[in-house]
């Protein structure tokens, strides 16, 4: 069911997950388009989820945005002035580097896989910061077998450092690492069934990473003879229209459907781009949410030395990284 | 003491369920234009170099450890357009495999077998011949007749002598049949039990009937027949279908053929519900198996070649220097019967044996998907149902009224499930 409207309010909108923004040249929702998305999220109960450009918006769009509540993603330094002085605990700030401020509680760091290893001490720093932290690798379908090692030895470190903090009461909230520890079924992206994407042009998307193919001419192979790179899933005059979006489901996903790894973003736009089906996750997608998943395991191991932490989340040992290597067992 | 009954079955393929299916699409260029082919990209332009298919034979065998390598027998199959038409390169690919087994000491030295499923234009040829000769013992060999002159030269006619300005070739007026049916008692000489693929579309369903007959009157013991994937059909198709099929059941079993001949159209296992559970399985092969084209490019099967495909592009899964994308592969070996099958189709009370086809079912997605089931065949299968339940009603009651029913039912083969 839907519950969220993602608007981007400019083609230059902070990109906030795996996909880059690569638009570079300004492009403002026009104002009539946003009133009508506001419209639309209101007539179906949908929570509006406002992304920010990098530079300030003309003054007429400031009360056409405060009209209803809403979360605004921005980027880090570019915290929206709107004149309301009631401030989201939702908001979401995000950076593509490591900063010391932090200003929402909130923050979506975007790194490669190699600025994350020679990050790891600045980042560790965060998790004292009392922002939930929200670490996005941004090259996952470069993540190689020769890496898992890499990655488990990293997670081990970061899970000295939270359990530390743990030890001194506080509890820190850091998505690779304690979202497992809390979860007791599948908590991913869910995007085209519980949030939708609604871009400058008017158009739906399942999420910005579509609207950033079309806009850059990527093919959608649907059409050999009449090659097109629309991805819209409906418009503010015709209203959703998502063919197939029962497999955009957890239930029509073979592999994930019986998998223990909640905490995965279970990124369908990354699927489609690795393995070319939106419900099929790639190697890579597998490996590095089932490394965290174990590493997740053993600090609820460590923090129930200290007592009772979630005695009703149980994570049991396994002994692979990619369900699909294992899926006959199933 | 009665006589001891025989009810002939449509056979399992070699090794059924223990053999890799390696295709190379050797050409895409073929002396006919089937009006119903599937392969609507069919050209005089896509050969085979021997360059690729060595290389291609190499990357197959270094690679003999990998799971999907791991099987313990291989099929190498040639398919075009018309295979034969590369006869020259096909001997030299079969020598070359026999050789790197036999160097390598592969798992699969004898046990493996070249497969092939011809339009049957040349098969008198010498080079043809020559190299039936020379590999006998490890082939499978099709020959494609459609039943009644008529029939057959409905749909099977030659191609247009003159390719258009893209190498694509169109259909003639001229049918196949005469140049075809020459060639049959050689291949059943040297191949008794040869069977013979029959494909039904709609303009095709009133011939049914005396075409399997006259396809037996050849000395055809084993037709496997079957309806087209793609949205062809008409209103009423269905009825007509059964009426014929009912037809078809009268004249297997009055005439006593069921003994000594197969009709795939008749099974005592399908028209059953099937459980979302334990009969989830899919029914195709794809991504199973592995195809090669001209260019090096790897297939999950040769229908997500873009030759074989209406509207979607060519679903590559890798080439023959970078080897394989496992990750393009992963949603076909997931696949199963119930995520990509409506609800209607899960609900089915008639479901088992209602076949699908991986590649028809991705062209015709509203998505780029393989989990979308293209159900165009619904109502054919439903009629087929009806007319199989005619069937065996009627066999079994003449089975027990000669008292053999019991006999027939005691040394009854155990059947595998079907695939693709």
């Amino acid at each position: 069911m839907l519950q969220y409207l993602v608007i981007l309010l400019d083609d230059t909108s902070v990109a906030y997950c795996h996909a880059d923004n690569p638009l570079k040249e300004r492009c403002l929702m026009p104002i009539e388009t946003l009133k009508k998305g506001i419209l639309f999220g209101m007539k179906h109960n949908l929570m509006i989820q406002y992304v920010f450009p990098d530079h300030a918006l003309p003054d007429e769009y400031v009360s056409v945005i405060e009209s209803i509540d809403n979360v605004k993603i921005y980027p880090m330094g570019c915290k929206p002035v709107t004149g309301i002085g009631v401030e989201s605990e939702a908001d979401v700030e995000v950076a593509n580097s490591i900063s010391n401020k932090v200003a929402a509680k909130n923050l979506v760091l975007r790194l490669t896989f190699s600025e994350m290893l020679k990050q790891k001490d600045n980042i560790a720093k965060l998790f004292a910061s009392g922002a939930r932290i929200n670490l996005c690798i941004t090259d996952m379908e470069q993540f190689t077998d020769e890496q898992i090692e890499v990655y488990r030895n990293l997670l081990e470190e970061w899970n000295g450092a939270l359990l530390n903090l743990y030890k001194q009461g506080q509890s820190p909230q850091f998505n690779l690492l304690t979202d497992r520890m809390v979860l007791d079924k599948m908590h991913n992206c869910e995007a085209g069934v519980s949030n939708i994407t609604l871009a400058p042009n008017g158009k739906f998307y399942l999420c910005p990473a579509f609207y950033y193919d079309e806009q850059m001419k990527v093919d959608n192979q649907l059409n050999h003879h009449q090659p097109t790179s629309d991805y819209s899933v409906g418009d503010l005059e015709k209203f959703l229209d998502i063919p197939n979006q029962q497999l955009l489901k957890l239930d029509h996903a073979p592999l994930c459907r019986v998998c223990d790894a909640y905490q995965c973003r279970r990124c369908i736009w990354l699927n489609r781009k690795l393995t070319w089906d939106h419900n099929t996750p790639s190697h890579q997608q597998c490996v590095m949410a089932h490394i965290e998943r174990n590493a997740s395991r053993d600090l609820l191991n460590e923090i129930r030395k200290m007592g009772d932490f979630m005695p009703e989340i149980q994570i049991k040992e396994i002994h692979y990284l990619d369900p699909f290597d294992v899926r006959k067992e199933f | 003491m009665s006589t001891l009954i025989n009810i002939k079955e449509n056979q399992d393929a070699w090794q059924s369920g223990m053999a890799k299916n390696i295709t190379f699409i050797v050409t895409k260029d073929c002396q006919l234009a089937c009006k119903y082919c599937y392969l609507v990209g069919k050209n005089v332009k896509e050969r085979m170099p021997w360059e690729v298919a060595k290389t291609f034979i190499d990357y197959v065998l270094d690679h003999e450890n990998d799971s999907e390598f791991a099987m313990e027998s291989v099929i190498w199959e040639f398919i075009g357009g018309e295979p034969f038409l590369e006869i020259e390169l096909i001997d030299k690919i079969c020598d070359y495999i026999k050789m790197e087994l036999f160097r390598r000491n592969h798992h699969w030295f004898n046990s493996y077998r070249f497969s092939f499923s011809t339009n049957g234009i040349n098969y008198h040829e010498k080079a043809v011949q020559d190299f039936i000769k020379k590999n006998r013992d490890h082939l499978s060999i099709g020959i494609t007749i459609d039943g009644t002159e008529k029939k057959h030269d409905m749909n099977r006619v030659w191609k247009q002598p003159v390719a258009d300005d893209n190498g694509l070739t169109k259909p003639s007026e001229r049918g196949s049949y005469k140049d075809v049916v020459k060639n049959i008692p050689l291949w059943l000489e040297q191949f008794p039990g040869g069977g013979t693929k029959v494909t039904i579309s709609s303009a095709d369903i009133p011939y049914i009937t005396e075409s399997v007959l006259h396809l037996y009157s050849l000395g055809i013991h084993e037709v496997n027949i079957n309806v087209v994937f793609e949205d062809v059909w008409q209103d009423g198709d269905d009825l007509k279908f059964e009426e014929q099929l009912m037809q078809l059941a009268d004249a297997i079993i009055d005439g006593g053929y069921y003994q000594d001949y197969a009709c795939s159209f008749f099974s005592e296992h399908i028209g059953k519900p099937q459980d979302p559970v334990l009969d989830n399985q899919n029914w195709c092969g794809a991504g199973k198996m592995l195809s090669v084209d001209a260019a090096g490019n790897l297939y999950p099967c040769t229908r997500f070649a873009q030759y074989s495909l209406r509207d979607k592009e060519a679903w590559i899964i890798g080439n023959i220097h970078d080897g394989i994308d496992k990750n393009k592969l992963r949603p076909f070996l997931t696949l199963d019967r119930t995520t990509q099958s409506p609800q209607k189709c899960i609900e089915c009370e008639v479901a088992s044996g209602c076949a699908w086809c991986q590649g028809e079912n991705y062209d015709a997605a509203h998505t780029h998907t393989v989990f979308q089931r293209a159900t165009a065949i619904c109502l054919m299968h439903k009629a087929r149902v009806r007319a199989n339940n005619y069937y065996w009603n009627k066999l079994y009651r003449k089975l027990e009224l000669e008292d053999l029913r019991e006999q027939y039912e005691a040394n009854k083969r155990e059947v595998k499930p079907e695939i693709c």
